[in-house]
């Protein structure tokens, strides 16, 4: 009879017709996220070429059976192996469970582990990271990484990422800290914030609204940029722009959210970035001067069609996705305003002085040089260093407007204090063409 | 006059047709019946489970019967009348194309069993029947869900067992076939789980497990590929995208099994991939048509029915697909897809388990709202 059994094994060795895992250790996990902890449910399934391995592992005293305390102790080392973070935090996930096969069906590979597991989750922000990361037994594994849609509806899974072989695993939600509230409103609020960190951390559309922005406050004057117009005047452009550009994206992303329009992300990525390259040749030489406001609306129109697939990536109903935009535009001119806000006295200040030229250029080129590098990223797939630089100084964009600010300050009042010497030595820069106000 | 005769005449003929055409659960009820007219009592008893027999419901899986048994009998248990009246019952459950599919599954096993005899003596010990009658005593099996503890006793004497054969496929009813009464229907074996719950005129085919091995072989001088339309239809679907729509499609990991395989009822995961609100007329009807591979298995009015509920549900289904986007004319594909909508979940995973992946696949059929017919039969229970 033994010898039948190793007729049978070695025989589901050597076939060609096994019908089980062969060799490798598949590794799953579901995680079932809620409010306050999260739940993973690990599938281990050993394939019959690496049982023998696995098995060894777990079968401490070499009996041929796994008792509890083997599973146990087996269970706690694979998670051990895990790595589980909450916001770049490390959590320490706890046993709930852990149930073998026979040492015989694991043998043939028809048998599994499942270990169950628990971690609770520290209060945090609205939206969440959960990182799972697997290392037990890396050489010889294969890896599934889920996670349940949430049963508690204010939980919102809103992007999942995973490496190639599914070893680490992301899980970005968005998560509404009052569970009594209607899961309409909570939906609103989070997309409502989704909005906002679209504009905060798209780069592109950042850049073209600083850009278009620089020039805002000058006049031109025949091919050049002239001198900056009386503080109210300065205010009303800037703020037309801003008001035009948002009138355009807010009716192609109104549009195309609801599914009326239909147009490729990849031209658009594109346009995008042809957008910010014609504002930043606007900023050095004018190119449509007193025409801002509608090119910032002709643009706007571009920019709504990529916030659209933004919000087409997540998911809902014809009714729910009506609210969807209303929340994601009320975010994005939220944040656009806080843009706003942070540069316009700066801008207002600078705009004042001779130096706003430096600044004035230096970022047309910026953004120049950014916006062509976009370009040949997004028509050629060429890769290009404009993403990592774009980004390493939005991530210093407070102390970068905050510097500003300073600069603005410190060269206005250096000029008020040149000012009753040096009127007529001002430049032709600096008079104002239509003997408009300074203030 | 003449027309008034014509009119009476018709309407005669139309009522008795509506009369003898029987819906599809009255030919299965007749079918089921006259099966188990031909059992004996001990073969009716091993077929036979109460509706609500949980561990039988979730006894399948894609395994061998000498892996992981089976409850019921087997059509090698059965003789020739029994067997043709358990063909005729599979027949009345199954769509013309189902039964073929079905069929080619069985016929693939036993493509498998006779490579196994060809093997050099000692090599595939032979052994009496698996099972047999009283197949309601057999263990969990391990591949679904929670397994026993420790090393609680295989299955019994299965060893040296046959493992493939196209008779190895275990016929159970759960619940006494009944027009009105909630019934179930599960027929399965290697690389086959038919779970088919009736309620009324309703009839519900989750979950259920296609699988093939080799998922492409010669029969009577015919190429046959038991699951070669669900790879050529999905690669047909990819093929359509734009270049925008396969960069959401297509997933950046690689994708070793089945998620949602044996023993994980119920369960819903994130969705990810390419949303069919997002695709033109043409892609959403070719994604209904990889959709009815599977939800066409079943008999004509309970596919129906159940299109109808998908088609409902279209805008919020997705597919997603992850592996090679070419497969060789006539050959199946070696990626792994999945579409999953509101009430449904179908993965397609080829088994790299050596050799070529696009030659041994395990499918997926659920509805996790809709295990075993749950949403029908709970009320009426």
């Amino acid at each position: 009879m033994k010898w039948a059994i190793a007729a049978a094994v070695a025989l589901s060795l050597t076939g060609t017709l096994g019908a089980h895992r062969l060799d490798e250790y598949l590794q799953a996990t579901i995680l079932s996220i809620e409010n306050d902890h999260v739940e993973g449910s690990l599938r281990l399934v050993p394939g019959v070429a690496v049982a023998s391995l696995v098995l060894d592992s777990i079968d401490a005293n070499r009996d041929g059976i796994l008792s509890e305390s083997e599973c146990r102790a087996y269970a706690a080392r694979v998670l051990r192996d895990m790595s589980l973070s909450i916001d770049g935090e490390r959590l320490s996930p706890r046993l709930i469970s852990v149930e073998a096969s026979t040492i015989r069906q694991m043998r043939d590979g028809s048998g599994e582990i499942r270990i169950d597991f628990r971690a609770d989750l520290p209060p945090g922000g609205m939206r969440r990271t959960l990182a799972l990361e697997n290392g037990h037994q890396k050489g010889i594994s294969v890896y599934l990484m889920n996670s349940l849609v949430p049963r508690d509806r204010t939980i919102q899974i809103v992007a999942q990422r995973r490496n190639e072989n599914q070893s680490a695993y992301e899980v970005e939600y968005t998560q509404s800290g009052d569970a009594r509230a209607s899961s309409r409103t909570i939906g609103f609020a989070s997309i409502f914030r989704l909005g906002m960190r679209h504009i905060a951390e798209g780069a592109d559309h950042l850049l073209f609204l600083l850009t278009l922005l620089l020039p805002a406050p000058l006049i031109a004057f025949g091919c050049r940029w002239s001198v900056a117009g009386s503080a109210q005047q300065s205010l009303v452009r800037i703020l037309r722009v801003v008001t035009a550009f948002t009138i355009g994206h807010s009716i192609t992303l109104a549009l195309a959210g609801l599914g009326l329009v239909r147009v490729p992300s990849r031209p658009i990525e594109v346009l995008i970035a042809v957008s910010i390259l014609v504002s930043a040749v606007h900023a050095i030489r004018p190119l449509f001067p007193g025409r801002e406001d509608r090119i910032a609306a002709s643009f706007g129109l571009i920019h709504g069609l990529a916030f659209a697939s933004t919000i087409s990536e997540l998911g809902f109903g014809r009714w729910e996705r009506v609210m969807t935009i209303l929340a994601f535009n009320l975010g994005i001119e939220t944040m656009q305003l806080v843009v706003v806000a942070a540069t316009l006295p700066s801008l207002l200040l600078l705009s004042r002085t001779r130096q706003y030229d430096f600044l004035r250029i230096g970022g047309g080129v910026f953004a120049g040089v950014a916006a062509t590098g976009w370009i040949l990223e997004r028509v050629a797939g060429a890769t290009s260093f404009v993403d990592v630089i774009v980004n390493r100084m939005r991530e210093s964009a407070v102390w970068i407007a905050g510097i500003l600010f300073l600069a603005g300050l410190g060269s206005f009042v250096m000029k008020k204090f040149e000012r009753p010497g040096e009127e007529g030595s001002a430049g032709p820069l600096m008079r104002p063409p239509e003997g408009q106000t300074a203030l | 006059m003449k027309k008034t005769i014509f009119k009476v005449a018709g309407l005669f003929c139309a009522v008795a047709a509506a009369a003898w055409a029987e819906t599809g659960t009255e030919k299965m009820v007749a079918a089921a019946n006259q099966f188990l007219t031909t059992l004996s009592a001990q073969q009716r008893q091993s077929v036979l489970f109460a509706f609500d027999d949980d561990k039988q419901r979730q006894r399948w899986s894609n395994f061998p019967i000498a892996m992981v048994p089976r409850g019921g009998i087997s059509l090698k248990d059965m003789n020739a009348t029994q067997r043709s009246a358990a063909m005729a019952l599979l027949a009345a459950a199954l769509s013309p194309q189902g039964l073929e599919k079905v069929e080619q599954i069985m016929e693939g096993d036993e493509v498998n069993q006779k490579n196994e005899s060809s093997r050099p003596p000692g090599s595939g010990p032979p052994g009496g029947a698996p099972g047999g009658p009283g197949g309601k005593g057999f263990p969990p099996p391990g591949n679904q869900g929670p397994p026993p503890m420790g090393n609680g006793g295989g299955p019994p004497g299965l060893r040296g067992g046959l493992m493939f054969g196209k008779d190895l496929y275990y016929f159970s009813i759960l619940g006494k076939p009944s027009l009105k009464d909630p019934w179930m229907l599960q027929f399965g074996g290697h690389h086959l789980a038919l779970n088919i719950t009736i309620a009324g005129e309703r009839g519900v085919l989750t979950p259920t497990l296609t699988g093939a091995q080799p998922a492409l072989f010669t029969s009577g001088g015919k190429i046959i590929r038991p699951l070669g339309k669900e790879s050529d239809k999905a690669l047909l679907l990819l093929n359509s995208l734009d270049a925008e729509q396969k960069k959401r499609a297509i997933l950046s990991y690689h994708l070793a099994d089945l998620v949602l395989g044996p023993g994980q009822d119920g369960k819903t995961i994130q969705p990810e991939g390419l949303k069919a609100s997002e695709m033109n007329e043409r892609q959403r009807a070719m994604l209904i048509d990889v959709i009815g591979e599977w939800a066409g298995i079943i008999h004509e009015s309970a596919a129906v029915a159940r299109m109808a509920e998908i088609k409902a549900g279209l805008d919020d289904t997705w597919f997603a697909w992850s592996g090679p986007v070419t497969a060789e004319p006539g050959k199946n594909i070696t990626a792994y897809y999945r579409i999953q909508g509101p009430n449904l979940v179908i993965e397609y995973a080829p088994q790299t388990l050596g050799g070529d992946p696009g030659l041994h696949v395990h499918t997926m059929y659920r509805d996790p709202t809709n295990d075993y017919g749950r949403k029908l039969t709970v009320k009426s229970q």
